[in-house]
């Protein structure tokens, strides 16, 4: 997708909002993170320097504004159209012998943290209270993502999670 | 009214000692007791310190818009006899994951003061609240009279929370969670209901995935002759639905269980059996995993429907174009856009008396492949296709992603009586995609035809003209919604300087910074709240503001350490109640 170099219209300044999409009737709209942009009170030209990559599976966790049981209702919907279970492998860091995980059977990080307390006989955190604790047997929850980046769990909407999540590593606190 | 006829008397020239002999305090009471709207009472509280008191005395029921604007010793202070609580914690904004857990909002030092102010408290209604197990633990203890819970888009609590409740609650009518966040450790919660419990009138448990013990379930249902509101979870299937519908003919509000293929139902006729004793049906909703092929089952219940409720049932247009003939009464109609245009016209041509519709996106993250050529959704043509057949319509959520100016100001034309016009077109900043021009007129039709409008979200690529356009014409706006949009701070000014009743701005995204904040000095006071963020409001602006309004509750939410000066969060709010004093470590109160 490409930017058009000249201002869509002659009775729009260029230089008082930024014009995004100019193309029309594209079947596969986009998502684009705009917040820097309107911070900077930049205009969007069609200089390189301006340009995002205009990546069409971009999503915004917040945006559109749907409530959460809609929101879950819907991504659950997607993947029981896919498949009926998400079995992801879970390593715990120290254990050569890593276990399997049916992420569709929970429902909440509150329920996978619980589930995976329970199966490694730990005490594992994410995000939010991961930062504040560095004692050597709390544990952390990672994951994979389809980028193939390792992330911490918890940042992002839980039905958003499960289409990204590809697998879990459970690592130590000091080892962060 | 009873209310202006007083005034009349009143206003007659009388010395003030007849005046006040005209109504001892017991008759002003009484009358004052008929006064339910809280508008009209606080109105009523104004007039003179003699109807102050009458009225805190005589008031039963306190609505609280937002749980941070006043504490509950001040409630409980001024009305010795509330019955019924309503409280909104959160600020809307929470719904999309933009305020951090751990924010606030929670219910238990309110319910410590009720317990002892109000032990005769019998409702309690809270929306975006912080509930915890223990507090409702100690609410099904401390209330002995109890009777109904609404707990709508709340959290923090678990299904043990639940089982408190319906374990201690002798007297409950209304046990309502849709939409909270509820930490799910099975489905027992349900056998807690004592055996002998009869009095439930009013239960809503669709947002949970657990399956609830169904045998208990079908009792509790067969011994409260009650009930007229049942709204279950997806885990229900289409035969037990089919007998619980046996045993309360009488309901009003149904919610189905899931509504896939069954085995153990034995034919498809049994099932109509069941709708079909369903007379009094007003409201319809649930439809899990709709197979359409049990669709025909619901049609004798339909004669009735005032409102049907189809966002998570992913209906294909010719379903629905099948269905919406046997509902002739609908008034309210919330479908996903599956239905796309071709069902937007079915509505069009059926439902003559629609008030509401909401077409929530099927696929909002755009998840699936979309074929070139093959359009999702519903766009501008079903929008003006509805517009033209239900003139009556006065409520509009519509997520698209596609639209124009010639459209929207169509469908004002069509239908001027708009009270609440949301439109989401989903792509951020989406220009008229036909003649690629800004969104501005289509918003500024609709402020200038709907005369009524109290409540507006706007979307789609607009400049400071569309909030010109708002400031201008909706005098009667009460509630503003924008996203990505605006192109300057004279944007927000014009809408906190032209719009007299606005009471609640929420702003996400826009380039809105120190001075169009500022301009709204004394506005703030005359609100409910503001919400800005990743806007360019910095901290120190809102120090100055807090600093000038000094009755106002100034909070920048800051999660991110590395930026100094970059207010990433602003809640501003009236308070008579002073700062918080539970914020967490990330709401700085200035």
């Amino acid at each position: 997708m490409e930017e058009q170099t000249s201002s869509p219209s002659s009775s729009i300044d260029s230089s008082s909002y930024p014009v995004l999409s100019t193309s029309s009737s594209r079947s596969r709209p986009i998502f684009r993170d705009l917040s820097t942009d309107l911070k900077l009170g930049l205009s969007i030209s069609s200089s390189p320097s301006t340009d995002t990559s205009f990546n069409s599976t971009e999503q915004v966790p917040d945006w559109p504004p749907i409530k959460p049981l809609l929101r879950s209702a819907l991504v659950e919907k997607r993947n029981e159209r896919h498949q009926d279970s998400l079995f992801v492998k879970v390593y715990m860091e120290g254990l050569p012998i890593g276990r399997k995980l049916d992420l569709f059977s929970l429902h909440s990080y509150d329920g996978l943290l619980k589930t995976l307390s329970r199966m490694f006989k730990a005490t594992i955190l994410c995000t939010d209270v991961a930062a504040q604790v560095s004692s050597s047997d709390i544990h952390f929850l990672t994951y994979e993502d389809k980028e193939g980046d390792w992330m911490m769990v918890g940042d992002v909407p839980w039905e958003m999670f499960l289409t990204t999540v590809k697998r879990l590593k459970i690592t130590r606190a000091d080892n962060l | 009214m009873t209310i202006k006829k007083k005034k009349e008397i009143i206003d007659d020239g009388k010395s003030p000692e007849n005046r006040l002999s005209l109504f001892p305090d017991e008759v002003l009471e009484r009358v004052l007791g008929f006064v339910k709207s809280h508008k009209d009472r606080s109105a009523v509280s104004l007039v003179c310190k003699d109807w102050y008191t009458a009225e805190r005395w005589s008031r039963t029921h306190v609505f609280i818009g937002n749980c941070y604007s006043v504490s509950p010793e001040i409630v409980a202070r001024r009305f010795p006899n509330i019955r019924s609580v309503t409280l909104k914690g959160k600020p809307r904004f929470s719904d999309f994951n933009l305020v951090p857990p751990d924010w606030g909002a929670d219910i238990h030092s309110w319910l410590v003061i009720f317990a002892s102010a109000f032990p005769f408290l019998e409702e309690l209604r809270l929306k975006r609240m912080t509930v915890t197990d223990e507090s409702l633990d100690f609410l099904a203890r401390s209330f002995t009279g109890f009777k109904a819970l609404s707990l709508v888009s709340c959290d923090g609590f678990s299904t043990n929370g639940l089982a408190s409740i319906a374990s201690y609650c002798r007297n409950l009518t209304e046990l309502d969670i849709q939409e909270s966040g509820v930490d799910e450790l099975g489905g027992s919660w349900l056998s807690c209901f004592p055996e002998n419990f009869m009095a439930l009138e009013a239960l809503n448990f669709a947002n949970l995935n657990s399956e609830v013990n169904f045998d208990a379930l079908e009792r509790l249902v067969a011994r409260c002759r009650s009930l007229k509101v049942l709204k279950v979870n997806k885990s229900i299937t289409l035969e037990q639905l089919r007998r619980l519908l046996m045993r309360a003919p009488q309901l009003v509000e149904l919610g189905t269980g899931s509504f896939s293929q069954d085995h153990s139902l034995r034919t498809d006729g049994e099932l109509e059996v069941a709708f079909n004793n369903c007379k009094s049906l007003h409201t319809l909703s649930g439809l899990w995993e709709v197979s359409s092929m049990y669709l025909p089952a619901l049609y004798p219940a339909c004669a009735n429907l005032v409102f049907l409720n189809l966002s998570y049932a992913a209906l294909q247009s010719t379903e629905l174009a099948k269905l919406l003939p046997n509902c002739p009464l609908l008034r309210r109609l919330w479908v996903l856009d599956t239905v796309e245009d071709k069902g937007l016209e079915a509505v069009a041509s059926n439902c003559h008396f629609l008030e509401e519709l909401r077409v929530f996106p099927a696929d909002p993250f755009d998840q699936e492949i979309i074929q070139e050529g093959v359009g999702t959704g519903v766009t501008e043509f079903g929008f003006v296709a509805v517009s033209e057949g239900c003139p009556n319509l006065q409520y509009v959520l519509y997520f698209c992603r596609q639209m124009t100016n010639a459209a929207v100001a169509t469908v004002v034309r069509n239908c001027p009586n708009f009270t609440h016009f949301r439109l989401c077109i989903m792509n951020m900043c989406e220009p008229d995609y036909l003649t690629n021009e800004p969104m501005d007129e289509a918003f500024g039709a609709v402020v200038k035809t709907c005369t009524r409008l109290r409540r507006l979200a706007v979307s789609g690529l607009l400049t400071d003209r569309a909030f010109e356009y708002i400031g201008t014409y909706a005098k009667n706006l009460e509630t503003l919604s924008v996203a990505f949009a605006g192109s300057s701070d004279r944007g927000m000014q014009c809408v906190l300087e032209g719009c007299p009743k606005l009471r609640k701005l929420e702003i996400r995204d826009c380039p809105f910074g120190n001075s169009a904040l500022l301009s709204g000095l004394e506005r703030y006071e005359t609100m409910r709240s503001l919400w800005m963020s990743a806007c360019k409001v910095t901290i120190d602006g809102c120090c100055l503001l807090a600093r000038k309004m000094p009755r106002l509750n100034v909070e920048v939410i800051k999660e991110d350490e590395n930026d100094e000066t970059h207010a990433e969060k602003v809640y501003v709010y009236r308070s008579v109640a002073g700062p918080r004093r539970d914020a967490p470590p990330f709401v700085l109160t200035l």
